[in-house]
């Protein structure tokens, strides 16, 4: 019977046998003393398991309390504030950076560089071309119409075609006509609204993600102090498309 | 790299009574409460080393409440620990023959819990007892009855972390432990009532 109680106290009878058990503890004052022998007797392992535990970690514990705590001179204090405001900067600068990288668009560029081409007016010249009548005029099929249908090939005619293409959104057809005014002046030896041609041909070729070829046009802008646009191509332009062709 | 992380009251009951990670719950205890615990008894007559002594007593008579469901999570783990430690103190300052309504300075006002185990706090001298009695036993008895007992071990992982042959072995050299540790037990009255004190409270 005593090997059976100790099964009970360590839980390891079946539902069938513990019942039977309980039943004679509770009609057995006998038994039921040696019963609560036992109970006392895990009672103290149980108190002594957890006195030692506690005792054990008390000192883990008090060791982690009396940990002293490094003090940092005032030179390296000032090191380690000036540390983190330059990290603090430069962290700012460099998600800077990183938004400018991230958020720069073909459009954004194009947009920030683009104004559409106006024609100059000379007070008392009353001679204008119906292209050039048109084009002020903002018809700019129209201009596209005239300029095909002349017969012999005009540099101002064809960038006006071609400012009125990209007005339009037609980009291959801007493209070509803005080559076509770059490729008239080559042969001929003049400088008839080269530096404009150049110009508008890089801002569509942005347009048309065709950054690599935009590069080479902006490049030759570049190293061109004298060109129109070469303020504009210098403070930036250039190195946005850049970017975008890394992309 | 230890984790340090606090545990909610929920928590802290509920490891205490399943006895998982019984480690981690005591040093969160000694996290959130050694230090105000510690403030009270150097300021109401008690040295530090008094302090840490109450702080373990204190520690020790929580579990075993716990365990015995005799909190009921009608206050905070806060609330009841520092009520378990002014009444421990207050009992062992009487001891000391101290005036404790003198010395006291404990805010009045404070919430007091009716403590309706004070056998299984106070009894200071019976649980020194228990505790001799139980050093006593050889090691490799101590060892098995802990493994088992308290740190609720198989036989077979019992058997992995001594150099029995079997588990049948294992579980016949447990049964002598604690019939032998039974015997002593017996022999003692005084401790008798500590350990019933601390079944029943």
């Amino acid at each position: 019977m005593d090997e059976t109680l100790v099964r009970l106290l360590d839980g390891e009878l079946s539902p069938e046998e513990r019942m039977t058990v309980e039943q004679q503890l509770a009609g057995n004052a006998l038994l039921r003393q040696q019963y609560d022998s036992l109970l006392a007797t895990k009672a103290a392992i149980r108190h002594f398991g957890l006195q030692q535990q506690v005792g054990q970690l008390h000192g883990l514990m008090m060791k982690e309390f009396n940990a002293p705590v490094k003090k940092s001179s005032p030179v390296r204090k000032m090191i380690r504030y000036t540390t983190a405001i330059a990290a603090g900067i430069l962290l700012l600068v460099a998600v800077f950076f990183a938004y400018q990288y991230f958020s720069l668009t073909p459009e954004k560029v194009f947009s920030a560089n683009y104004q559409a081409y106006e024609l100059n007016t000379s007070r008392g010249t009353t001679t204008s071309s119906p292209i050039e009548e048109a084009f002020r005029q903002k018809k700019y099929e129209q201009v596209i119409q005239l300029r095909d249908a002349g017969t012999v090939p005009d540099i101002k005619n064809d960038f006006l075609a071609g400012a009125s293409a990209l007005e339009l959104n037609k980009l291959p057809q801007a493209q070509q006509f803005f080559t076509a005014v770059i490729e008239q002046n080559k042969t001929a030896n003049t400088t008839i609204l080269k530096d404009e041609a150049e110009f508008y041909l890089a801002l569509t070729q942005i347009r048309q993600k065709e950054y690599a070829a935009a590069v080479l046009v902006l490049e030759k802008i570049q190293n061109d102090a004298g060109h129109t646009y070469y303020a504009k191509v210098k403070n930036g332009l250039l190195n946005d498309v850049r970017k975008l062709s890394e992309r | 790299m230890e984790v340090i992380r606090n545990f909610p009251d929920s928590e802290l009951v509920a490891n205490i009574r399943s006895g998982q990670r019984m480690e981690d719950t005591i040093k969160a205890i000694y996290r959130g409460h050694f230090e105000g615990l510690c403030w009270y008894v150097m300021n109401n007559s008690g040295s530090r080393q008094d302090a840490e002594d109450i702080f373990q007593e204190v520690l020790v008579s929580f579990i075993e409440l716990v365990q015995q469901d005799k909190f009921r999570g009608e206050s905070t783990v806060k609330t009841f620990l520092y009520s378990l430690n002014r009444y421990t103190w207050l009992n062992e300052l009487k001891k000391r023959g101290r005036a404790l309504a003198r010395e006291e300075k404990y805010e009045k006002g404070q919430v007091h819990i009716e403590m309706d185990a004070g056998h299984t706090i106070a009894n200071r001298e019976g649980k020194a007892e228990v505790l001799r009695v139980v050093a006593e036993l050889g090691d490799t008895c101590k060892k098995i009855l802990l493994l088992f007992y308290y740190e609720n071990l198989s036989m077979k992982e019992i058997l992995d972390q001594t150099d029995y042959e079997s588990e049948q072995v294992v579980r016949n050299k447990k049964y002598k432990c604690l019939k032998q540790l039974e015997q002593m037990v017996n022999a003692n009255p005084a401790l008798r009532e500590t350990l019933k004190n601390l079944i029943h409270g």
